[in-house]
C-alpha cells in the first residue's frame, strides 16, 4: 500500500531520529518516523531489572562472529525512545584529541571535522535536554564552552569513597555531567535518586527522547508509526536519489512511504543491513557503497571494572546509574603506552547499584554460587561500590556487518556482525584493570577485585563512517551519503573513531548539527 | 511535591504479576505464589522441572520456593516479545523453550554420564556443588548442548532474579527497593 508522500521519513525513533524529527518538524516539514518496536509510554517503565528487559529487542537477531562477538541486545533499543529509553545518561563529550587520530598517531582514522565544529552543538543539546554538571571543572581537559544549565547531581557515599584512591593515584575527578535533572527543568522534575535509570525513568527526570526531542517533534506535528519494520530503501531508476522506504506495518502488511528525504536512524548495525538489502542495478553492492566501506569499521567500547566493599554503609542503591564522578586524566591516546596500549580511557566512579540483572551486584562475583553467593550478597548489600574505565577501540576494517544467508519473517537477510579486538585494545583493557586495583587499594576498601570476564563490547559505532569523499567513507560530516544526496544516516554509525566517552551526547550533538544543516539547505538536497 | 511525596505518589501504579493458569483460569500471581499453589506447568516436563529446580536451588539458595521453575515455565510459554528472561538480552534466539530444553537436557545427560546414571537432582549437595563448579569452568567431560559456562550464567541469573531481584529479595538483604513504578508487592 502506498501512503501519501511526505517531506521526510525517518527510520528509527531513538536518540538520533528524534533529533532529526524535532528539527525538521519545527522547520515546517511533514515528518513520519517509522519504529519497529512498541509505542512505550513513561508509565510502562517499571522499576525492575526483570521488567526492564521488555524495552529491549527480541527481533530477528544478528548473527555474531569473531573473537569478541558483539553482544548487542542489552544496550539496544526496541520501541520509541530506542536505546536512549534505558541509557545511563552519562554525558561526557569527545575531546579535541579524538578527531585527528590518524594524522596525529598514524593509527585509526580522522574525522572530517574538529572538536570546534561540534562544540556549539554540545552546548545546544545541554540546554535542549537538560544536563547537570560542572562545565568549568571540565575545562582542565577541554576548551571552554557554556555552563551546563543545572548544577551537578547530588553525590552519595558510594561515589565519595573513591576520592581518596584517585587522589593517591594522581587522577583528578570532577562531578560527572549527566543528562538528568538535578533541579526541575523545563517542566520536568528533579531526580529523586532511586537508581532505576537503566530500566527507564518514568518521571521524566532523565533526558530520554520521550520527554525531549521526540516530544518536541510530536508537538510540532511529526507522526510516529510504531510496529513498522522497514526492509528496504527505495531508489529511483537513475540510482541518484532515494524515493522512500518499504516497510511492514503492525498487521504485517507491506507498505511504501515515499519521501523527499530518507533518514536512516535505526542503529549502527541495522542501517548498513538495510542499505545492503537495498542494492539495485545502480548500487549493486548496497546503497552509497562506492567505497566498499558500507558496514565496515565497526568499533566498540570495553570497560575494565574494579569492585570494592567498604566497611561503611555506602547506600549503594541510591543515586543514578550514571556516574557520580568522571575523569579524562587517562584520555591521552598514549596514556598507557608503557603497557603496550593505545587509545583513550574514560574513567567513572560510583553509581547506583541494584542487586540482580546483568550489571547487578550478584554479577560482580559471577564465579560465586550457593552458600558463597548468599554470603557475598549479604556482605555487599550496603558496602559495595565500583569504578569503571571505558577503553577505546581503534577502527579495524575487518570488524563489520554484512548480510547472512538466513532471513527474517519479512524475507530480509539477517545481519552478521563480525568483531574482534586487536592487541592495542587488549593491552588497554589489561592496563586499566591494573590501575583500577591500584586506585581501589589506595581508597581504603576492605575487599577489592577486578571484574574480569570476557572482554565486553559496549556502544556499537561505525559501519557507515563519515569522511571527505565517496572514496573513503559513506557519508559527509553531516550524515548525508556521498552518492545519494537525499539519503542521510544518523547515529553513532557515522563515527569514524569512537573515543572512549559514552556516545549518546555526541549522537545528539552530531544529529542536531546534521538536522540543522539539512533544514537550512533543504532546497539543495531534497528532490 | 517533595521527593518522598513523589515517590509515594508514583508507587500507586501496581503492576507486574504474571499470568498463570490455575484450574483452567488465568490468574495473576507471582512465581512464589505459583510455587506455593502448585500451579501446573505448561511447557516443562516433570523431569525437566525436577532438574531445573535442583540446579536453581544449588545455584542460589531460596530459588525453589521463590518459584524459579514456575517463572521459567511461564516465561517460555508466552510470546518471546513479552518475555522478561535474561536470555532475551543475551542474544539467545527465540523460542526460548529451545534453549532451556537443551540446557536442562545437557545437565542431566552429563550428570548421568559422570555419576553412575544419576541425574542432577539425585546427586548429593557436595556432588551438585562440584558439578556446577565444573560447569562454570567448562570442565565437564562429554558436555553436549549450549556452552556450559553460558548455561551456568543464565540459570544463575534466572535464580538471582527470583531470589534477589524482587521487592522481597531486597528486603531480605536489608536494603530499600525504592521503585518509581513498583512491581507487585512480592516482585
Amino acid at each position: 500500500m502506498a501512503n501519501e508522500k511526505v517531506d521526510v521519513v525517518i527510520v528509527g525513533a531513538g536518540a538520533s531520529g528524534s533529533v532529526y524529527a524535532s528539527v525538521l518538524a519545527k522547520a515546517g516539514k511533514k515528518v513520519v518516523l517509522l519504529e519497529t518496536g512498541p509505542d512505550w509510554q513513561l508509565g510502562d517503565l517499571i522499576s525492575s531489572d526483570f521488567w526492564g528487559r521488555r524495552i529491549k529487542p527480541v527481533g530477528p537477531p544478528f548473527l555474531l562472529e569473531g573473537k569478541n562477538p558483539f553482544g548487542y541486545v542489552y544496550q539496544a533499543g526496541w520501541g520509541v525512545g530506542g536505546a536512549a529509553l534505558h541509557y545511563f545518561a552519562n554525558f561526557p563529550r569527545l575531546l579535541p584529541n579524538d578527531f585527528k587520530v590518524k594524522s596525529e598517531h598514524g593509527k585509526g582514522l580522522d574525522w572530517p571535522i574538529d572538536y570546534a565544529d561540534l562544540a556549539p552543538y554540545y552546548d545546544k543539546v545541554a540546554h535542549d535536554v537538560g544536563v547537570s554538571g560542572d562545565a568549568k571543572a571540565e575545562e582542565i581537559w577541554r576548551p571552554a564552552g557554556e555552563p551546563y544549565p543545572m548544577p551537578p547531581m547530588k553525590t552519595f557515599p558510594g561515589g565519595d569513597v573513591w576520592k581518596k584512591g584517585f587522589e593517591a593515584t594522581g587522577i583528578r575527578l570532577v562531578p560527572a555531567a549527566l543528562g538528568v535533572n538535578s533541579t526541575d527543568y523545563k517542566g520536568r522534575p528533579a531526580c529523586i535518586y532511586d537508581g532505576w535509570c537503566h530500566v527507564g525513568c518514568p518521571i521524566g527526570a532523565l533526558a530520554n527522547p520521550l520527554v525531549t526531542y521526540l516530544a518536541a517533534a510530536k508537538k510540532a506535528g511529526a507522526e510516529v508509526r510504531t510496529q513498522a519494520t522497514v526492509t528496504r530503501v527505495l531508489t529511483a531508476a537513475s540510482g541518484q536519489k532515494a524515493t522512500g522506504v518499504e516497510y511492514y506495518d503492525a498487521k504485517k502488511e507491506k507498505q511504501v512511504q515515499e519521501a523527499s528525504i530518507v533518514v536512516l536512524a535505526a542503529w549502527s548495525a541495522q542501517n548498513p543491513r538495510l542499505m545492503l538489502n537495498s542494492a539495485s542495478d545502480k548500487h549493486s553492492n548496497g546503497l552509497a557503497n562506492a567505497s566498499g566501506l558500507l558496514g565496515k569499521y565497526l568499533t566498540a567500547h570495553f570497560s575494565s571494572g574494579t569492585s570494592a566493599i567498604f566497611d561503611e554503609d555506602l547506600q549503594p542503591y541510591m543515586g543514578t546509574i550514571g556516574a557520580q564522578y568522571f575523569s579524562y586524566d587517562r584520555y591521552d591516546k598514549n596514556a598507557h603506552k608503557a603497557k603496550g596500549a593505545f587509545g583513550s580511557t574514560f574513567l567513572v566512579a560510583g553509581w547506583a547499584q541494584k542487586y540482580s540483572g546483568l550489571g547487578g551486584v550478584a554479577n560482580a562475583r559471577s564465579d560465586l554460587f550457593g552458600a558463597e553467593l548468599a554470603a557475598f550478597m549479604k556482605r555487599a548489600a550496603r558496602g559495595y561500590t565500583r569504578i569503571g574505565a571505558f577503553g577505546e577501540e581503534m577502527p579495524n576494517i575487518d570488524n563489520r556487518v554484512e548480510l547472512a544467508g538466513d532471513k527474517d519473517e519479512f524475507g530480509t537477510p539477517l545481519g552478521k556482525i563480525t568483531h574482534s579486538y586487536n592487541e592495542d585494545a587488549i593491552a588497554l583493557f589489561n592496563a586499566n584493570f591494573e590501575e583500577g586495583l591500584t586506585i581501589a587499594k589506595a581508597s581504603g576498601a576492605k575487599e577489592v577485585w577486578s571484574n574480569r570476564g570476557a572482554m565486553p563490547t559496549i556502544h556499537l559505532m561505525g559501519g557507515t563512517i563519515m569522511g571527505n569523499s565517496a572514496a573513503d567513507s559513506v557519508t559527509n560530516s553531516y550524515g548525508q551519503t556521498h552518492e545519494i544526496p537525499n539519503l542521510w544516516i544518523a547515529g553513532p554509525g557515522i563515527f569514524p573513531t569512537s573515543g572512549a566517552s559514552n556516545p549518546t551526547y555526541t549522537i545528539f550533538a552530531l544529529s542536531l548539527r546534521g538536522a540543522e544543516h539539512l533544514a537550512e539547505n533543504w532546497g539543495t538536497v531534497s528532490d | 511535591m517533595d521527593s518522598i511525596e513523589r515517590r509515594v505518589f508514583i508507587r500507586g501504579a501496581m503492576i507486574g504479576v504474571l499470568a498463570f493458569s490455575l484450574d483452567g483460569v488465568e490468574t495473576l500471581l507471582t512465581p512464589r505464589q505459583a510455587y506455593a499453589l502448585g500451579v501446573p506447568l505448561r511447557t516443562l516436563q516433570p523431569e525437566e522441572a525436577k532438574t531445573l529446580e535442583a540446579v536453581g536451588e544449588a545455584l542460589v539458595p531460596g530459588a525453589r520456593p521463590a518459584g524459579l521453575v514456575q517463572f521459567i515455565d511461564q516465561q517460555i510459554s508466552i510470546p518471546p516479545e513479552e518475555a522478561l528472561l535474561e536470555a532475551r538480552i543475551m542474544n539467545v534466539r527465540p523460542p526460548f523453550a529451545n534453549f532451556y530444553r537443551a540446557a536442562i537436557g545437557a545437565i542431566d545427560r552429563a550428570s548421568k554420564a559422570n555419576n553412575g546414571g544419576r541425574g542432577f537432582a539425585e546427586l548429593d549437595a557436595a556432588e551438585q556443588h562440584t558439578f556446577i563448579d565444573n560447569m562454570r569452568q567448562n570442565k565437564i567431560d562429554g558436555w553436549q548442548g549450549p556452552g556450559a559456562p553460558f548455561v551456568y550464567f543464565l540459570l544463575r541469573t534466572d535464580a538471582v532474579d527470583v531470589v534477589y531481584g524482587t521487592m522481597d529479595g531486597y528486603a531480605s538483604l536489608g536494603v530499600p527497593y525504592m521503585p518509581h513504578i513498583a512491581p507487585t508487592r512480592s516482585w
